[in-house]
């Protein structure tokens, strides 16, 4: 299965590995929401309706439906290829 | 001395373009719209080596390619649509942030215009372990850098070195033929593989920063995500809202009262030195009473308004404000809002004007509208003098009703009825219209910062400066109408009032001048059209003393307390002579007070509701380039605005 940003615990870092196509890829490719970014979630507000991530080094509020659109892998400290954790 | 060259500042939102400005051209700027459009945008000028530069503070935006309106109207100075192109750039990069800031550099430089590049922010870039070599970048950019940070230093002299050789950035790979694909997206065509184009300069811009900087890995902790945890904490979150909420009130009343005074005492000092100087008849009754009292309504409450702006500024100065959007969204977005919608609304308690304004920054054009009508439902601080001298007439100061201070309960009635008839309203629009526009919360939530009190200071000065000079034109045209219309009548019913008040006043030689002034008054042009409307208002329980001051209020608010004030000619003796005089007012056929509690009380519903607002009339009309909003908002809430003082007006006398 494919994970996206939404489905990350809190604190929980990865990377991002490419954007769902749709109405929000165009902003959140220009916030910064581009593959192989780091992204860490940070905090929610009540019910998760919306989510606060740290974006490379900058913080970022998205829906959990915006949030949706970023496709994750995990993280992986050195520029090796992916492995499965 | 004519400016040699005109800089315009582009840079990603919240990258410190604004202290820059502030450092550039200290005391000089102004605010302004940008040429052609109505965007505000701050202009100034600074000098170097004696020649004189013009500069503007433009909008902060994140790209080009955009929706929202605030940005488009940049965009569209930038490429020249405003026939004003800027004849070079100082783009602002901050430098903890490199990659997204030259996103926007990338696109800026296939406009070819000219560009110098100051870094802010060095030391947050240094703490996150980011090190940029200037001489690298200088070169993959092709423009003059250098680093400042406007927040400690003082002297520019090394951003006006970069300043006076602006140079044509270099290309970053590939071209694109922005510029058309510019004018086609913005009117409003789709341009096929924006985001692959996004993906491509981003592959560019990675390769420049790989050439120039060096990273160093630090840790993940700052002060900005320990006081997000409380902000955003789910119930913590709403309940340090509603109390920066409360304070911001509180601080608004308690901290203006005294500046209240002083601006009153001002003006008596003045009418009495000019019923001295001039000979008492006609001009100095008209200078003293007509002119100085319909200004003194006004402008005594400029510490007021002054504080609000000021306060909010400094909320979003902060940063807290975006938080705020960040915890409120669910709840908007439930009446049809957004998130973003919360800062023009908290803006609106100050002035429904600028926050139409800043409803620009949302995309959705439903979720715009929706915040755009709600928004003169806020309680403005034209309000605030209406409410003030109401409760003031009808409530004595010490009275509490169970533990709450009669008059502020009141008064936050009145703000609390404005919200959740607004909140009311936006559901039912959301309900009403069904076709939804896709809506958007993408949302940068910046490191908090120290709020910069002499910027906020002045942008709140600035403002104040606006509301006094639109607020007094309008009141100087309104007094003389009004002072004319008071002062002279058909001159058969003219003669009766003189008569009978000579009459009168052989009768009661103790109040003989105010019966003689009451009685003129109502023989006069006023008199016949205050009655002439008392049918339409008697059952909300005004007399027509009041109906000529809600006609002319229809121009501002704040009119109202300047046109009582002028109809009821107070007296300089006694500061307070307004209030009084209104509270002596008795209903000669039941005794009662006649502007009592339930008078009060539905007056304040009525003023809450109704749009009497020229300017929020304009500014609707404007934004949404139509007079069908703001016609029907008039009679709309006019007509809620009616029966809302109607039922309150009749339900409280039935209270004894």
């Amino acid at each position: 299965m494919e994970a996206t940003a939404d489905l990350l615990l809190q604190g929980e870092k990865a990377k991002i590995a490419g954007l769902e196509d749709g109405q929000f890829s165009q902003k959140l490719a220009e916030m910064g929401c581009v593959p192989g970014t780091e992204i860490i979630r940070l905090y929610q507000s009540s019910r998760g309706s919306c989510i606060a991530y740290r974006i490379d080094t900058y913080l970022l509020g998205l829906r959990k439906e915006e949030a949706r659109m970023i496709k994750v892998v995990p993280f992986v400290p050195d520029p090796l290829p992916e492995n499965t954790v | 001395m004519k400016a040699t060259r005109s800089f315009s500042m582009v840079g990603n939102p919240n990258c410190g373009k604004s202290n820059l400005f502030n450092r550039l051209t200290g005391l000089t700027q102004k605010i302004s719209n940008l040429p052609g459009t109505t965007v505000e945008a701050c202009s100034g000028s600074f000098s170097i080596d004696k020649e004189k530069y013009s500069i503007q503070d433009l909008p902060g935006i994140y790209s080009l390619f955009t929706k929202t309106e605030d940005e488009r109207l940049v965009v569209e100075h930038l490429i020249g649509k405003g026939a004003n192109k800027p004849d070079a750039i100082l783009f602002v990069i901050d430098a903890s942030n490199l990659r997204r800031n030259l996103l926007l550099f990338s696109q800026v430089a296939e406009l070819g215009i000219p560009t110098a590049c100051v870094l802010t922010m060095e030391d947050t870039a240094i703490r996150r372990g980011i090190e940029i070599t200037l001489p690298e970048l200088e070169m993959a950019l092709g423009v003059p850098c250098v680093f400042f940070n406007p927040r400690k230093e003082k002297n520019t002299d090394t951003v006006r070195a970069i300043l006076k050789k602006p140079r044509t950035p270099k290309l970053f790979g590939s071209t694109t033929d922005l510029l058309n694909r510019l004018l086609l997206y913005s009117k409003g065509k789709t341009v096929a593989g924006l985001s692959e184009e996004t993906l491509r300069r981003y592959i560019d811009i990675e390769k420049i920063i790989k050439q120039t900087t060096l990273k160093h890995p630090v840790g993940v902790k700052s002060l900005t995500l320990k006081i997000d945890r409380w902000v955003t904490h789910k119930i913590g979150g709403y309940a340090i809202f509603g109390m920066i909420m409360m304070a911001l009130f509180q601080g608004v009343f308690s901290l203006a009262t005294k500046p209240m005074e002083w601006i009153t005492n001002c003006f008596h000092w003045i009418s009495g030195g000019i019923e001295d100087i001039l000979p008492a008849g006609m001009v100095s009754n008209f200078i003293t009473h007509g002119l100085l009292g319909g200004l003194e309504g006004v402008l005594v409450f400029v510490p007021q308004i002054f504080i609000l702006f000021f306060l909010i500024g400094l909320l979003e100065d902060t940063g807290y404000m975006v938080r705020a959007s960040f915890i409120t969204d669910r709840l908007m977005q439930k009446v049809g809002l957004n998130g973003r919608s919360i800062i023009p609304m908290v803006g609106g308690f100050a002035c429904a004007i600028p926050s139409i304004m800043a409803t620009r920054n949302i995309k959705s054009k439903s979720e715009r509208l929706a915040t755009m009508l709600i928004i003169p439902l806020m309680s403005c601080s034209a309000r605030l003098p209406v409410y003030v001298l109401l409760v003031s007439v009808a409530i004595p100061f010490k009275q509490f009703w169970g533990p709450f201070h009669a008059q502020s309960l009141v008064i936050t009635s009145a703000y609390m009825s404005g919200i959740t008839l607004a909140l009311l309203l936006a559901l039912a629009f959301r309900l009403f219209k069904r076709k939804q526009t896709q809506s958007e919360f993408i949302l940068e939530l910046p490191t908090y910062q120290k709020p910069r009190l002499q910027t906020v200071f002045h942008q709140a000065w600035l403002k104040c400066v606006s509301f006094i000079s639109e607020a007094g034109k309008v009141i100087i045209v309104i007094s003389m109408i009004l002072w004319f219309l008071s002062n002279f009548g058909p001159s058969e019913s003219m003669k009766r009032a003189k008569d009978e008040g000579y009459i009168l006043s052989q009768l009661d030689s103790n109040h003989a001048s105010e019966i003689c002034t009451n009685l003129r008054l109502e023989a006069s042009y006023a008199g016949h059209l205050g009655k002439f409307m008392e049918p339409a208002i008697e059952p909300l329980g005004y007399d027509w003393k009041t109906g000529i001051a809600l006609i002319t209020s229809f121009a501002a608010r704040e009119v109202f307390v300047g046109t009582m004030a002028t109809l009821f000619q107070s007296d300089k003796d006694k500061p307070s002579g307004i209030i009084e005089k209104m509270q002596a007012e008795k209903n000669p056929s039941t005794g009662k007070p006649i502007y009592g509690l339930p008078y009060a009380l539905s007056l304040i519903i009525f003023y809450a509701f109704a749009l009497q607002c020229m300017s929020t009339m304009a500014v609707i009309k404007r934004e949404t380039a139509s007079w069908k909003w703001p016609i029907v908002l008039f009679f709309a809430y006019g007509l809620i605005a009616y029966l809302g003082a109607y039922f309150v007006y009749q339900l409280s006398t039935l209270i004894p």
